[in-house]
């Protein structure tokens, strides 16, 4: 995609102001710094924090490695149990009612759980993250395996396709798009779970520190902390976005 | 034994829709035979019996001498809209029914290759279906069809949602494909003109319940050209035959035109 370059000018503009606006206005006590903090002030708290000695990398590394596995793990079992859903509908029927239940529950309310079980550690986060992928998966899943065309399953049949072969040359390949717009939605989920149980409770990671910092009034690090999830999501959805669009180049 | 033996067939669906009524057709062996008739008329039914894909209750029906059978490598069905599998490209779809039934590989990319050429899809062998307009799209089905070995092919509209222009097109194509091999064909259509140009006999069937009102036999001489027949008054003899043939079977079956 281009971008217009007098468009990212406008952008460049708006955003010096924005900040320059806000620098001013804190420096000039027109804003409590205590609320707000200040634009250099964030700038030097990350500084500090990424130098060497500082402690942000390690809380990022936590709050990263804890979204990445309650991803992996949250997606494998989901796309495995939906894909199972496809070779035995019964199973489906029988489990509806209790996925309806647990989908239903808003799993951050689980954390307090979760923090007794698995300790204040990453295994508490991990759980947290993995309990909301799982099911925006299962769901795009199961979704997936139901939208595939009525007429390639009847032209695969009448060529004398297996159960196994439709399976794999048309259920599959026709579900993957579903599925990989809920991965998309699934790393994110996992993000939102990791941070939430993160600022609930736990030893490390962003959202930890997040709590932390705004427990002692530290504003600069609080909204350097924001921006840093920001750009963390960002960067997590246009990775899923690049990828989804080079295995889905058909579409 | 015809290539297709249909006898007293009757088709329910539920207690009370009878869809097809007491339906006897015999097919030769090569022969081309459409079966035209007002929508809802069963023709689709009938089909999807000749498959095996709708189990059959009442009457008797023979494929060379067997039961239908879903599966049934005697049998090539093409379906009204060309079901490529989006994620292949045209020649990986061309080589979709070889390859579920076990075709070695070169074999089946050859002999999709040399179809792609005669259907008019040489170049465009990488392309996914969507870069395809409807009738390359339906080309691209066609090749598929013919590239099986079945003796027996069943075509259930595979033109109905063309253009003018390109449906004669498409049926031209299907002639030359056919006139080199001499396949049996069943065909499905409502378009009368469709079924006269391409066919050595057409059936008439009335609204439901679909019942058999004509067996015509069309003596235009072959090889066709469907293009050329647009302006032949033969053929505009056989069409006017055909068209008060289906008139009167659906006066007959209670003066409903379509459902």
């Amino acid at each position: 995609m281009k971008r217009d370059p007098s468009t990212v000018l406008v952008h460049v503009v708006f955003v010096a102001a924005f900040f320059g606006l806000w620098e001013f206005a804190s420096s000039n006590e027109w804003l409590n710094r205590t609320f707000f903090g200040s634009p250099s002030g964030i700038v030097r708290y990350l500084i500090k924090g990424f130098a060497p000695g500082g402690k942000l990398w390690l809380e990022l590394g936590y709050t990263v490695a804890g979204t990445v596995i309650s991803f992996v793990l949250g997606a494998v079992m989901a796309i495995a149990l939906g894909l199972s859903f496809a070779v035995f509908p019964r199973l489906e029927r029988a489990m509806d009612p209790y996925l309806t239940v647990l989908n239903a529950m808003p799993r951050l309310a689980l954390a307090p759980l979760f923090l007794l079980w698995f300790g204040l550690g990453i295994g508490s986060k991990i759980a947290v993250g993995t309990s909301l992928s799982f099911f925006i998966v299962l769901a795009n899943t199961v979704a997936g395996i139901r939208g595939v065309s009525g007429d390639l399953i009847t032209l695969s049949r009448s060529l004398g396709a297996t159960p196994m072969q439709i399976f794999f040359k048309v259920t599959l390949p026709s579900a993957v798009p579903v599925i990989a717009s809920g991965l998309r939605l699934g790393l994110i989920f996992s993000m939102l779970g990791v941070i939430g149980a993160e600022i609930i409770a736990a030893e490390h990671g962003l959202g930890q520190t997040l709590s932390y910092l705004q427990s002692t009034f530290d504003m600069d690090g609080v909204m350097a902390l924001l921006f840093l999830l920001a750009l963390l999501g960002m960067v997590v959805t246009t990775g899923m976005t690049r990828l989804e669009r080079a295995l889905l180049r058909w579409q | 034994m015809g290539a297709i033996d249909i006898f007293r067939l009757s088709v329910r669906f539920g207690p009370t829709v009878l869809a097809v009524d007491d339906f006897t057709l015999n097919i030769e062996k090569g022969e081309f035979v459409s079966i035209v008739g007002p929508s809802g008329c069963g023709k689709t039914t009938v089909l999807n019996l000749l498959t095996g894909l709708v189990p059959l209750e009442q009457g008797d029906i023979s494929i060379l001498g067997k039961v239908p059978v879903v599966g049934n490598p005697d049998i090539a069905y093409m379906l009204a809209r060309d079901s490529l599998l989006p994620w292949r490209t045209t020649i990986e779809n061309a080589c979709y029914g070889t390859e579920v039934r076990g075709v070695a590989r070169s074999e089946r990319v050859a002999r999709a290759r040399a179809l792609l050429a005669k259907v008019g899809l040489d170049g465009f062998e990488d392309a996914y279906p969507k870069a395809l307009s409807h009738g390359m799209r339906q080309r691209c089905a066609l090749a598929r069809t013919f590239s099986l070995d079945s003796p027996i092919m069943l075509m259930d509209e595979p033109f109905g949602a063309l253009d003018a222009q390109t449906k004669l097109q498409l049926e031209d194509l299907l002639l030359s494909l056919w006139q080199a091999e001499k396949r049996t064909v069943v065909f499905i259509t409502h378009d009368i003109a469709e079924a006269v140009a391409l066919s050595d006999r057409v059936i008439v069937m009335s609204a439901r319940p679909g019942r058999i009102v004509a067996d015509v036999r069309i003596a235009l001489p072959r090889p066709r050209s469907v293009r050329a027949l647009q302006k032949d008054h033969d053929f505009h003899e056989c069409y006017s035959q055909v068209w008060s043939e289906l008139e009167r079977g659906i006066a007959a079956s209670g003066g409903e035109p379509a459902r």
